[in-house]
């Protein structure tokens, strides 16, 4: 299954395609594989941007 | 008529051993144990110490399947099932797993896998179950070292197929692995198979909190990764060369259940953990709970979940709602609306899951939610 992902504010880690919250952990096996995505070229979504909502 | 000996007086009864300083344990002529300078050993002299935590495997009993509760499904590669084990194959759809009742004498559960059709192994294919431990919990064995320990690893398996099988136990670099077959003698009939393997004294074994010892059983592998049962090599094998492919026939059956791993080369009967330490074991790993929550305003849900474990690094997380429903989703407990939160950002760590926010969320503030949550942070 080939994911996608979007980053979080603050590096606070990834969205993947499939909804999952990625922590940067790099001892999270799924931030590594996010991590082999960009390796491999891939370019994740921006993050939205902070407004005074949150 | 046993033979008894008696102490005659108050102080008890003593052994006192010849200049040796050796005492047997004997039975049917063959030592069982034995009290040697270095203390109680058995009867290769590996000292005989408590049994508690002596198995490195989780649930190896398969009581406990969070995912599933019993379900069968068709893994994609490298998918859990059963909580701490593992799928991985190079072809979609050729077997399904899934908890089952069926299981020997002293168990309630084994891993059972069906093949789904009649799939000639090519290669380079491999369709395995697995279990990687984490290098925290196998430190001791000092694999990769002069002092590696000898380890066994026994375990229960009924198959509808006779013949030789294999597996392989192998480093998270994939460059150092010890395969290993057995024989299942009868169809449809439990048999215990004992591996003792010798501690690998070269190689990269991994003593952190990251993947380390994997254990693999084949349930068909192509040439490619098939070796010689019985050694160690530099090359990634999962099986043993000829092995019977599960996968090869449609409708056949493997049930696996029992499987211990401990230091020494004897294997000594399974420990039965308590249902509440085998779960929490699993849930350092992988863990879910249905949750309730506050919204702080329209894109903003405050919650402080702590984790029943300390988690084995800051988890994956996903929500739904409701269980098995909408991705996403949370459900609002005052109108019963089921708005989509995506979080752009969350607060976690091994301990625990904190606020979360997604600046495109449809929430009613100071309105409480409700979701399904799932935490993995599986090697």
């Amino acid at each position: 299954m080939e994911y996608t992902y979007k980053l979080m504010v603050k590096n606070l880690g990834v969205v993947r395609s499939d909804g999952a919250n990625i922590p940067a952990d790099n001892a999270n096996t799924d931030y590594q594989q996010y991590l082999k995505w960009v390796a491999e070229g891939n370019t994740p979504e921006p993050a939205d941007e902070v407004n005074n909502n949150g | 008529m046993a033979t008894i000996i008696n102490a005659d007086t108050s102080d008890g009864l003593k052994l006192t051993s010849d200049t040796s300083g050796e005492i047997q344990f004997q039975s049917a002529g063959v030592v069982k144990a034995q009290v040697t300078s270095g203390g109680l050993q058995d009867a290769s002299g590996v000292a005989i110490t408590a049994q508690s935590g002596k198995n490195l495997i989780i649930n190896g009993d398969m009581r406990i399947d969070q995912r599933n509760a019993g379900a069968s499904i068709t893994p994609t590669n490298a998918q859990y099932h059963i909580d701490r084990w593992r799928a991985y194959l190079s072809q979609a759809s050729k077997y399904t797993v899934q908890q089952s009742t069926t299981a020997p004498s002293d168990f309630n559960y084994s891993l059972l896998a069906t093949s789904s059709s009649a799939y000639t192994v090519g290669a380079s294919d491999y369709f395995l179950l697995a279990q990687p431990i984490e290098g925290l919990n196998v430190a001791h064995l000092n694999w990769g070292t002069a002092n590696a320990k000898t380890v066994t690893l026994s375990f229960w398996v009924r198959s509808s197929l006779t013949g030789t099988f294999g597996g392989a136990v192998g480093n998270a670099a994939g460059n150092r692995s010890y395969p290993y077959s057995y024989t299942i003698s009868a169809a449809n009939t439990w048999e215990k198979k004992t591996i003792t393997i010798t501690g690998d004294t070269t190689g990269t074994w991994v003593t952190t909190n990251a993947s380390s010892i994997i254990i693999y059983w084949s349930l068909g592998s192509g040439s490619s990764s098939s070796g010689t049962a019985g050694s160690w090599s530099a090359n990634y094998y999962d099986s043993v060369t000829g092995a019977t492919s599960l996968v090869g026939t449609s409708g056949a059956t493997l049930y696996i259940t029992g499987v211990q791993l401990e230091v020494g080369d004897t294997a000594t009967p399974f420990e039965h953990r308590m249902y509440s330490q085998e779960l929490a074991m699993c849930q350092r790993y992988y863990h879910k709970g249905n949750y309730a929550f506050m919204s702080s305003s329209a894109t903003t849900l405050m919650f402080n979940i702590n984790f029943p474990t300390q988690m084995r690094a800051t988890p994956t997380t996903s929500h739904e709602y409701p269980e098995g429903g909408t991705v996403n989703d949370v459900y609002n407990i005052a109108t019963a609306a089921t708005p989509t939160f995506v979080p752009d950002g969350n607060f976690s760590d091994i301990n625990g899951y904190r606020f979360a926010y997604d600046f495109d969320a449809g929430l009613t503030a100071d309105d409480g939610y409700q979701a399904f949550f799932y935490f993995s942070a599986e090697l």
